[in-house]
């Protein structure tokens, strides 16, 4: 069963074009890297998909609910980490953590297991007393990947989550994604190649917001007869078009 | 209701862990109680030209200082409403401004909340903090209760008192109500409180703009002041008809920002 479904997708501002007639899906479970150079869509597309932006047209379903007419049953399911970790600087990690967790839906007896839980799993349990402004950018960064996993969402959309984080913490955070497949369905958005081939098994490549692959890396690979690397697909296809 | 109050909770803890506050609030007692102590020094003199020429000739203008409640309190409580009107745009500028400023507006958008209940729990939080700043100005009444002393008995009417008291807490929640709003059109804090304080001004002095134009303006005008509709209540007169006023401003401006957030999701 496709978790996500993107069909037709088009995104204007004003009059230029963001993401033009994008049309994919993800089965449950899937990891799906978005690779694409600065400024070919993947960041507006993760904003549609999570309700944050209104698609021009085209049509978005999230677990068989439209973002559009079914905002709120789209988002019980998203667990999302934008581009710039949306955190509070005058809160406490905890604090932060917890009023996410509450207005996710997790009921109060549950929270502090809860924090536990992702605390553990993105390494922040050392900082959580500590005021998130005096934070370093790296934990800043996995204070943003544990508000995405709080409730445990079926999805869970991250765009550049290994972003501002040290080799080690990269490596850790590739070890916690590879961890989700099967029982979340997660899009990566991200532009470190190597990172794609290391935690996804599906690519998706956009050029100026329109869909130049979208396949196995296995199959990506092989498409031009001779075993091509990641790296060489997208350069090609991206200088193409 | 759970998602409201956890959001309320947010701010009114932002609000208290930054200097914000502390800062509002000593502002707002450093102050008024400036004009208490003026207020004092203007009872005594009545009360000393009183004893020598008696209340009679001195007119109906020193009327009210004959006791404590309409000569000190009423007057202060006029006068903390305008300082209410100076300090509220400082409290909500933040609201949804530093929201779109730091991106947090994102994630509020993109977790299972309705609009109208982030709305709500902003207008509580901010309701809370102004009526914690407006809280601290119950110390002069209370002053005035220990110390003071009146013919009749008690220093204090305070039936009046406290009604008054009640009206200024309504008129704070309308400023924090309009200040949302505007708040959630910009992404700018400093314009923001300015756009705030100047729809807040020109309103609260709309009695005085439309005094020279023809009618209806004029009716209208004085009708929908807040000047004019906030002084009954500060002197203790239950009028129902500027609470519901009140109330209709504060409805009014939550609905607005409502459907501003909402905008966010069609645009």
């Amino acid at each position: 069963m496709a978790m996500i479904e993107v069909s037709h997708l088009t995104k204007r501002y004003r009059d230029r074009i963001a993401v033009d007639d994008l049309s994919f899906s993800v089965a449950k479970g899937e990891i799906l890297g978005f690779l694409g150079p600065n400024g070919a869509g993947k960041t507006t597309t993760m904003r549609v998909l999570t309700g944050f932006l209104p698609a021009s047209s085209g049509l978005v379903k999230v677990a068989g609910h439209d973002v559009f007419e079914e905002p709120l049953a789209v988002k019980r399911q998203i667990g999302y980490l934008p581009e710039t970790p949306p955190l509070y600087p005058e809160m406490s990690v905890r604090g932060y953590l917890r009023f996410v967790a509450t207005l996710r839906g997790v009921p109060r007896g549950q929270l502090a297991a809860e924090l536990d839980r992702v605390g553990h799993a993105t390494g922040t349990t050392e900082v959580m007393g500590r005021v998130i402004q005096n934070l370093s950018k790296g934990y800043r960064q996995r204070v943003g990947i544990a508000q995405a996993l709080l409730g445990s969402p079926a999805v869970l959309i991250l765009d550049e989550p290994t972003e501002g984080l040290d080799p080690i913490q990269r490596a850790e955070v590739r070890q916690l994604i590879r961890g989700l497949a099967g029982q979340h369905t997660v899009i990566l958005s991200t532009h470190i190649l190597p990172e794609v081939v290391m935690t996804c098994e599906k690519v998706l490549i956009l050029h100026q917001g329109r869909l130049v692959a979208f396949d196995t890396l296995a199959a990506l690979g092989k498409a031009e007869g001779s075993a091509e690397s990641l790296e060489e697909t997208f350069l090609r296809l991206t200088r193409a078009a | 209701m759970r998602n409201t109050l956890a959001i309320a909770k947010k701010e009114l803890s932002i609000y208290f862990t930054t200097p914000w506050a502390y800062v509002v609030f000593t502002a707002m007692l450093a102050i008024s109680s400036f004009f208490f102590v003026a207020l004092l020094q203007d009872f005594r003199q009545a009360h000393a030209l009183a004893r020598a020429y008696g209340w009679e000739r001195l007119g109906p203008d020193y009327g009210a200082f004959k006791n404590l409640t309409d000569g000190v309190v009423v007057n202060l409580w006029n006068t903390i409403a305008v300082i209410t009107l100076f300090v509220a745009p400082f409290l909500t500028m933040r609201l949804f401004a530093e929201e779109r400023r730091n991106r947090t507006l994102e994630l509020l958008l993109t977790l299972p909340v309705r609009p109208r209940e982030i709305v709500l729990g902003k207008f509580l939080g901010g309701v809370g903090i102004s009526s914690a700043a407006l809280g601290v100005t119950i110390i002069y009444p209370i002053t005035l209760a220990l110390f003071g002393a009146s013919e009749s008995g008690q220093a204090l009417e305070w039936s009046t008192v406290l009604l008054g008291y009640a009206g200024l807490l309504l008129w704070g929640a309308t400023c924090i109500s309009i200040g949302m709003f505007v708040s959630a059109l910009t992404q700018s804090q400093m314009l923001a409180a300015i756009l705030t304080f100047a729809v807040a001004l020109v309103w609260w002095l709309l009695q005085g703009v439309v005094v020279s134009a023809e009618e209806p303006w004029r009716s209208i005008g004085t009708h929908l002041a807040f000047s004019a509709e906030l002084s009954p209540l500060l002197r203790g007169v239950l009028d129902l008809k500027s609470v519901v006023f009140f109330l209709s401003v504060i409805l009014f401006a939550l609905l607005l920002t409502d459907r501003a957030v909402e905008a966010q999701r069609w645009t």
